[in-house]
């Protein structure tokens, strides 16, 4: 059995954090950046997209990934979630048009149309408080439909706010927040747990460290 | 699993959803592939093959005398892909030890298992071997309130280790099962795990499945299994489903079990007939799908003979030559168009043969083996050699 461990590691706005995380814990002292397969200290780390980290880890192509917790929500799977990271705070929220008179759950209309990124978890959100909604499914500038008229409001990742109050936009209500975390393929963790532990623990602390 | 004692039994594809609502939980029927039949009745395509088995055994079986051992095999479908590797069916084989409770009972499933995994050709895996009934007993033990725990218990089935730990955090009282729950997905390896276990835990439920275990241990250890074996003490399962001993196999570098079962002793009794049981089942899918991947597909059997003949009495020849092949446990083909000799030599590196015998009308046959001259034999001469064994 192969006993290097391979981390699945997100590009995006993850990617920079990711990174100097892997440097501090000293798992990666080459550069990474440019390849997609990167041979580190110990580890392989395979870069792939955000969204695409927990299908890595769920079907062993990786034994660990690197994730934010607002994926996690939308592609629930086999992984096991291990650590929290602390970096890439963000929320996910229900942003409205600054003209809009939504607010708080008692403004909403009894069919609240919504457009979003994440329609399983915001459907799951809105269910569970007893709202009817209809989740519009976009996959990029989503501040851009309630603007048009094509939504309510959006259901969106945001960090600073600075996206949302350039399209007239605020938030109405907070469906979570979010951060990076380790996910651990099942597998992994039973048949190499010391290898996968080890390597778990030194991320843990370098976390520990920079938070 | 013959040679086990297990007795093959079929049980249907199409159940009705009265008998799954009895077996399954709120998750498992809500998978289900439901439909009505002709009298608007629902019934479902079965997710798995436990349910009907007990049903089975309550009912049809209910004047066998226990313990019954009962195998089968077949496809389940369910409608969560994620389920069976991106697949809405797969192929299950699994077997149920009903009637007998105990460390015996539980090793010869565990035991089983490991030999069907052998059989299907993996060279490498290995079984984990946990308990249900220790993490009920640190759930009893560890004092959080009602709410607490209901979310310690959905973040452990989540697999959610960071939400577990945040609500550990925030309670103020702190135990030695605090500790186990936080570090639940560690808590495996050899028996040393066993004895670090017992040093933490305070509680008779968790005592005993740990005593249950090191018997269990031993047991495979004699059944010629030790080497396979890791203890998991973080096994996290179907809780409400399993009461005992649970395990899992795994394959090399494969990023799932490839089997699983464990201990269910309140199952029969919602049929009716309230028994201990154990069990497990092989995901054949999964299992060709890793062979795949390492480059071992399960190859067909060569043929051991192919016949061609040519003329009315070239066929009666062959086709007499095929049935005492047969007979003498052979495989072999007999041509279905007449064909030359010459011709038929192609035709029997075409279907990889490792013997060519050609019948024309005459009393003598032709018969080459693979790599060798042909020579002119009687027919039962011919079939004297191959069935036994010589070239």
């Amino acid at each position: 059995m192969q006993e290097r461990v391979s981390i699945a590691v997100p590009t995006g706005a993850l990617f920079d954090g990711a990174r100097a995380l892997l440097k501090s814990s000293g798992l990666a002292s080459v550069e990474i950046g440019r390849q997609l397969l990167v041979e580190g200290d110990g580890v392989r780390l395979i870069l792939v997209r955000p969204s695409d980290v927990p299908a890595y880890v769920d079907h062993g192509a990786a034994d660990l990934g690197i994730v934010g917790k607002d994926v996690l929500w939308e592609t629930p799977g086999s992984h096991y979630e291990l650590v929290d990271l602390h970096f890439g705070a963000c929320r996910l929220v229900l942003a409205v048009p600054n003209a809009s008179t939504l607010n708080g759950p008692p403004t909403w209309p009894p069919l609240l149309r919504v457009a979003t990124k994440y329609p399983r978890t915001a459907a799951a959100w809105f269910e569970a408080r007893g709202q009817a909604v209809e989740v519009v499914q976009l996959h990029g500038s989503v501040e851009l439909a309630p603007q048009v008229g094509l939504v309510d409001g959006i259901v969106d990742l945001t960090a600073t706010g600075t996206t949302l109050r350039e399209n007239g936009l605020r938030i109405a209500a907070v469906l979570g927040e979010s951060t990076a975390r380790i996910i651990a393929n099942q597998a992994s963790l039973k048949t190499r747990t010391a290898a996968v532990q080890a390597i778990v623990a030194r991320l843990r602390e370098a976390a520990f460290r920079a938070g | 699993m013959r040679r086990w004692g297990y007795r093959h039994v079929i049980t249907p594809l199409v159940e009705s959803m009265d008998v799954l609502d009895l077996g399954l939980g709120v998750e498992g029927r809500r998978r289900l592939f439901k439909f009505t039949d002709s009298r608007g009745d629902v019934v479902a395509l079965v997710g798995e093959r436990t349910v009907p088995v007990a049903r089975l055994a309550a009912g049809k079986l209910r004047g066998a005398a226990l313990p019954l051992r009962l195998c089968y095999a077949g496809p389940v479908v369910s409608t969560d892909e994620a389920r069976f590797q991106h697949r809405r069916e797969t192929y299950q084989v699994g077997a149920e030890l009903i009637g007998a409770s105990g460390a015996v009972a539980d090793a010869e499933v565990i035991a089983l298992a490991a030999r069907c995994m052998e059989a299907t050709g993996i060279r490498r895996y290995q079984i984990e071997v946990g308990h249900a009934e220790f993490f009920h007993g640190i759930m009893d033990a560890v004092r959080l309130p009602d709410g607490v725990k209901a979310a310690v218990r959905a973040a452990l089935a989540a697999r959610d280790f960071v939400t577990l730990e945040s609500l550990l955090e925030d309670t103020p009282l702190r135990s030695a099962e605090h500790e186990l729950l936080l570090r639940f997905p560690a808590l495996r390896g050899g028996l040393e795990i066993l004895d670090a276990a017992a040093g933490l835990v305070r509680n008779e439920r968790s005592q005993r499945a740990l005593d249950e275990l090191r018997s269990v241990h031993g047991l495979l250890v004699e059944h010629g299994i030790g080497e396979v074996v890791s203890l998991d003490l973080g096994a996290l399962r179907d809780f409400d489903y399993y009461t005992g001993v649970i395990f899992e196999g795994y394959g090399p570098d494969f990023g799932r079990p490839i089997a699983q079962g464990g201990r269910y002793d309140g199952l029969l009794a919602r049929f009716g007939r309230p028994a201990p049981a154990t069990g497990f089942v092989v995901q054949l899918d999964m299992v060709s799908d890793m062979l795949t991947r390492v480059g071992r597909t399960s190859a067909v059997p060569p043929l051991n003979a192919a016949i061609g003949w040519r003329g009315e009495e070239g066929l009666r020849t062959a086709l007499r030559i095929a049935a005492t092949l047969r007979l003498f446990g052979m495989r072999a083909v007999v041509d279905t168009e007449t064909r030359t000799a010459e011709n038929a030599k192609a035709w029997c590196e075409a279907v990889g043969a490792a013997n060519l015998v050609h019948c024309a009308d005459e009393p003598a046959v032709t018969w080459s083996a693979r790599g060798q001259r042909a020579r002119r034999l009687p027919p039962e001469q011919v079939a004297a050699r191959i069935a036994g064994g010589a070239t």
